[in-house]
């Protein structure tokens, strides 16, 4: 019983460990620092594009998109390439009175 | 200088004014970062980091926040990126070590002490933050704020961007898990 109250106790005064605690001070060449890093990173705007865009993360998608499009536009093409070669064989079937019903009511005509 | 000016002449790109700025709350962002970092290299480069990004975004900041508050914002979603990052090369290191890609061995993290806690509470104070360290992430937020900043609720729950309540919550829970922990270290160590 003693000890569980020892240990209560122990874990209060943990708990209030940070009592009166003071700020941290930075360090006094903070500024220096922040100058310097903001002038470097003007200097590597183009070195960070390039890096962006060859992280295997970026590059990925981009071929994923590149296949994607390449894929769209493949199959998109092939579609309406079927559907013009369907559309011209109506049309010189028609030209040329070769639709089955023409046909049709040519050999009615001929009896 | 009143802080609003200090703003409005940094939003114009007046150099001493970010001069200024950063000499007026440098300490407030650094030990901030220390608390929730427990680490004084990487408190000063999240610091550096933050000031950065004060520079370059104060023409977002708006006039309806205090500045001071937006700062604390901008510290600790820092701070939390940096422990993120930190806990992905750990575990990527870990990863190489058990392929033995790597003959680095993982060392682990000494007690962190606090240059601010009084010479008899130092020992108390290092048993403290590593509790503080396994608490989830708002509440250690929340507790480092009100014990290491000293802010108030209300102050809390601005930077948070919750409740005042849910700040009040956030605290009871961080205070009980701390003990439960404290309780179980203590056990175990004596």
């Amino acid at each position: 019983m003693r000890g569980k109250q020892q240990i209560q106790q122990e874990v209060d005064k943990i708990l209030d460990s940070l009592e009166g605690i003071q700020r941290a001070t930075a360090n006094p060449y903070l500024f220096t620092r922040i100058k310097a890093s903001l002038q470097k990173e003007e200097k590597s705007y183009w070195t960070k594009a390039f890096i962006f865009i060859s992280k295997p993360a970026v590059a990925a998608t981009a071929v994923v998109i590149a296949i994607f499009i390449n894929a769209a536009v493949f199959f998109e093409s092939g579609t309406k390439t079927n559907q013009t070669s369907q559309e011209s064989e109506q049309l010189f079937a028609s030209e040329y009175n070769l639709s089955s019903d023409s046909i049709y009511d040519a050999t009615i005509d001929q009896q | 200088m009143d802080e609003r000016i200090l703003v409005e002449q940094l939003k114009q790109g007046d150099e001493t004014a970010f001069k200024q700025i950063v000499e007026t709350w440098q300490n407030m962002v650094y030990n901030t970062a220390l608390g929730i970092l427990q680490n004084a290299e990487d408190a000063e480069d999240v610091a550096q980091e933050v000031f950065v990004q004060v520079y370059e975004s104060i023409a977002t900041f708006k006039a309806e926040a205090k500045f001071s508050t937006w700062l604390y914002r901008i510290t600790v979603s820092k701070a939390l990126d940096h422990v993120r990052r930190k806990k992905r090369k750990k575990r990527f290191a870990y990863v190489q070590s058990l392929f033995g890609a790597d003959n680095q061995t993982i060392i682990e993290k000494p007690d962190f002490n606090h240059p601010g806690v009084t010479l008899d509470n130092k020992e108390r104070a290092a048993v403290l933050f590593k509790a503080i360290n396994q608490l989830p992430e708002n509440q250690k937020i929340a507790f480092t704020l009100h014990k290491l900043e000293g802010l108030s609720y209300q102050e809390i729950s601005e930077v948070m961007k919750s409740s005042v309540s849910s700040v009040e919550s956030l605290m009871y829970r961080a205070k009980d898990n701390l003990k439960k922990w404290l309780t179980n270290h203590y056990k175990n160590n004596n």
